[in-house]
């Protein structure tokens, strides 16, 4: 794997994860800062989400990746709650609100797929770049 | 060979300080980011609304039995009386109070007249209700009427604008079946109500039963409400609260956002849990974190309302 696939990869999550943000940003703004539990859920998650995404973009550290895909995975999760059990009493049904439900769920799997994509990353006093998993430290 | 510094089995010290400051500067980054986006979102500080004259204030009381005897909560009384001692203690005056529905838990003349007496305490501009199907076990919603339906159209909905709010009280508890039921003639009251409205309005529903689908098997639910909601799709903010379910719920479609409120007299279980939606008994001490009041808030230029759910359990009668 050339250097450049692994840069990208990262850039890749760091973008999803960033975008994911916005769109929980967004919502948050829009009236889900209201809801009970949930507003302070979506302002944890977009403001972690776009910190993490920042500092990806600039290392690969492997508590950024864990804390990345907890973000992403969480958000998931809360997603599927509030489409099942609910969450804090709260209930949406579907993709709504559309289009940023469809939206999220999309770049939340996919940060989660590019995150666990493994890299090379070559080490000190090796000449070759053993495959690491994002997951690794 | 190991060493502290670096060791084969684990991360290094080098590698663990590395690790921490990362960690440290997203929780800082998260922390800042936190606080310019919940300042974005300009929600206002609760003393410089209560102080803004042309803020919207509301409390939302619901489900409070009179005459209901049981050992889920054997004074119901009281905790109507605590839930108005509440909302006399919010340190604010409320434009006004809202009970939707079930005041009474027999529809009997004595309990409508105690639930009036006691209403008559609240320190508020107006006291409204819609009536739930307790309200009008015997006679079709007759001695609600006489008691509180003075201006109201048909079986008792109305409407009102305050403070740049309009405000849609309806009933959906007469012809109930299973499912609420709103009918022909008040669905035509709310196609005509909002006709002549900028789009732009908030718009605000109060009803007894839920006007979303929250749990149909055990009537929770409306079955003639998309009807109703197809003529509010056009306002960019709509806001429905309902009691009848004594227990806060929230659920959003499109622009419209519904909140289940809580009871003043005794809890129910969770949709689905159990055989059906009777009174529950809680352990002792507990009955109080399960009643409660909401407060809300509409500030001019806001998209939403500002909702706060209030619990009775810290609030001892005065």
């Amino acid at each position: 794997m050339t250097p450049a696939i692994p840069l990208l990869t990262r850039l890749g999550a760091a973008s999803c994860l960033a975008i994911s943000g916005v769109i929980h940003a967004q919502l948050y703004l829009h009236g889900y800062r209201m809801l009970p539990g949930v507003g302070p859920a979506f302002l944890l998650q977009a403001s972690g989400a776009l910190a993490v995404a920042l500092l990806l973009a600039l290392n690969t550290t492997a508590v950024l990746r864990l804390t990345a895909a907890g973000l992403a995975a969480g958000a998931l999760v809360g997603f599927i709650a509030s489409r099942t059990i609910g969450v804090f009493g709260f209930l949406e049904y579907g993709l709504e609100p559309e289009p940023q439900a469809l939206i999220s769920i999309v770049v939340e799997a996919t940060a989660l797929v590019l995150l666990a994509t493994p890299l090379r990353h070559p080490r000190h006093g090796q000449h070759s770049s053993p495959r690491i998993s994002l997951w690794q430290a | 060979m190991s060493t502290p510094e670096q060791r084969p089995e684990g991360m290094s010290r080098r590698q663990l300080l590395r690790h921490t400051a990362w960690f440290g500067a997203a929780v800082v980054l998260t922390v800042t980011g936190g606080e310019v986006i919940s300042h974005l979102g300009g929600t206002p500080a609760p003393a410089a609304v209560a102080a803004d004259p042309r803020a919207l204030r509301f409390v939302q009381v619901s489900d409070s039995h009179l005459g209901f005897h049981g050992p889920a909560n054997s004074d119901v009384t009281g905790s109507f009386a605590r839930a108005v001692d509440e909302v006399n203690g919010l340190g604010f005056r409320p434009d006004f109070v809202m009970h939707t529905g079930d005041l009474t838990h027999l529809s009997t003349p004595d309990q409508f007249d105690q639930v009036r007496q006691m209403m008559r305490g609240l320190r508020t501009g107006q006291v409204f209700t819609v009536p739930g199907e307790h309200d009008s076990v015997d006679d079709h919603g007759q001695k609600y009427r006489a008691m509180f339906g003075a201006g109201t159209h048909g079986d008792g909905w109305y409407s009102f604008d305050i403070k740049g709010v309009h405000v849609i009280a309806l009933v959906n508890t007469l012809a109930l079946e299973k499912l609420g039921h709103l009918g022909v003639d008040q669905l035509d009251f709310i196609r005509k109500d909002v006709a002549g409205l900028s789009s732009d309005t908030p718009i605000v529903v109060f009803s007894h039963i839920p006007l979303f689908a929250m749990y149909p098997a055990w009537g929770w639910g409306t079955d003639d409400a998309a009807q109703a909601l197809s003529y509010l799709r056009r306002f960019s903010s709509v806001t429905c609260l309902n009691g009848h379910v004594h227990q806060l719920f929230a659920k959003t479609e499109g622009n419209v956002t519904f909140y289940s409120a809580t009871t003043t007299a005794y809890p129910l279980p969770h949709p689905g849990v159990g055989p059906g939606p009777i009174p529950v008994t809680l352990p002792a001490g507990q009955l109080g974190a399960a009643l409660g009041i909401r407060d809300v808030t509409y500030q001019p230029g806001q998209h939403a309302l500002a909702l706060r759910d209030l619990r009775l359990a810290d609030r001892k009668p005065s």
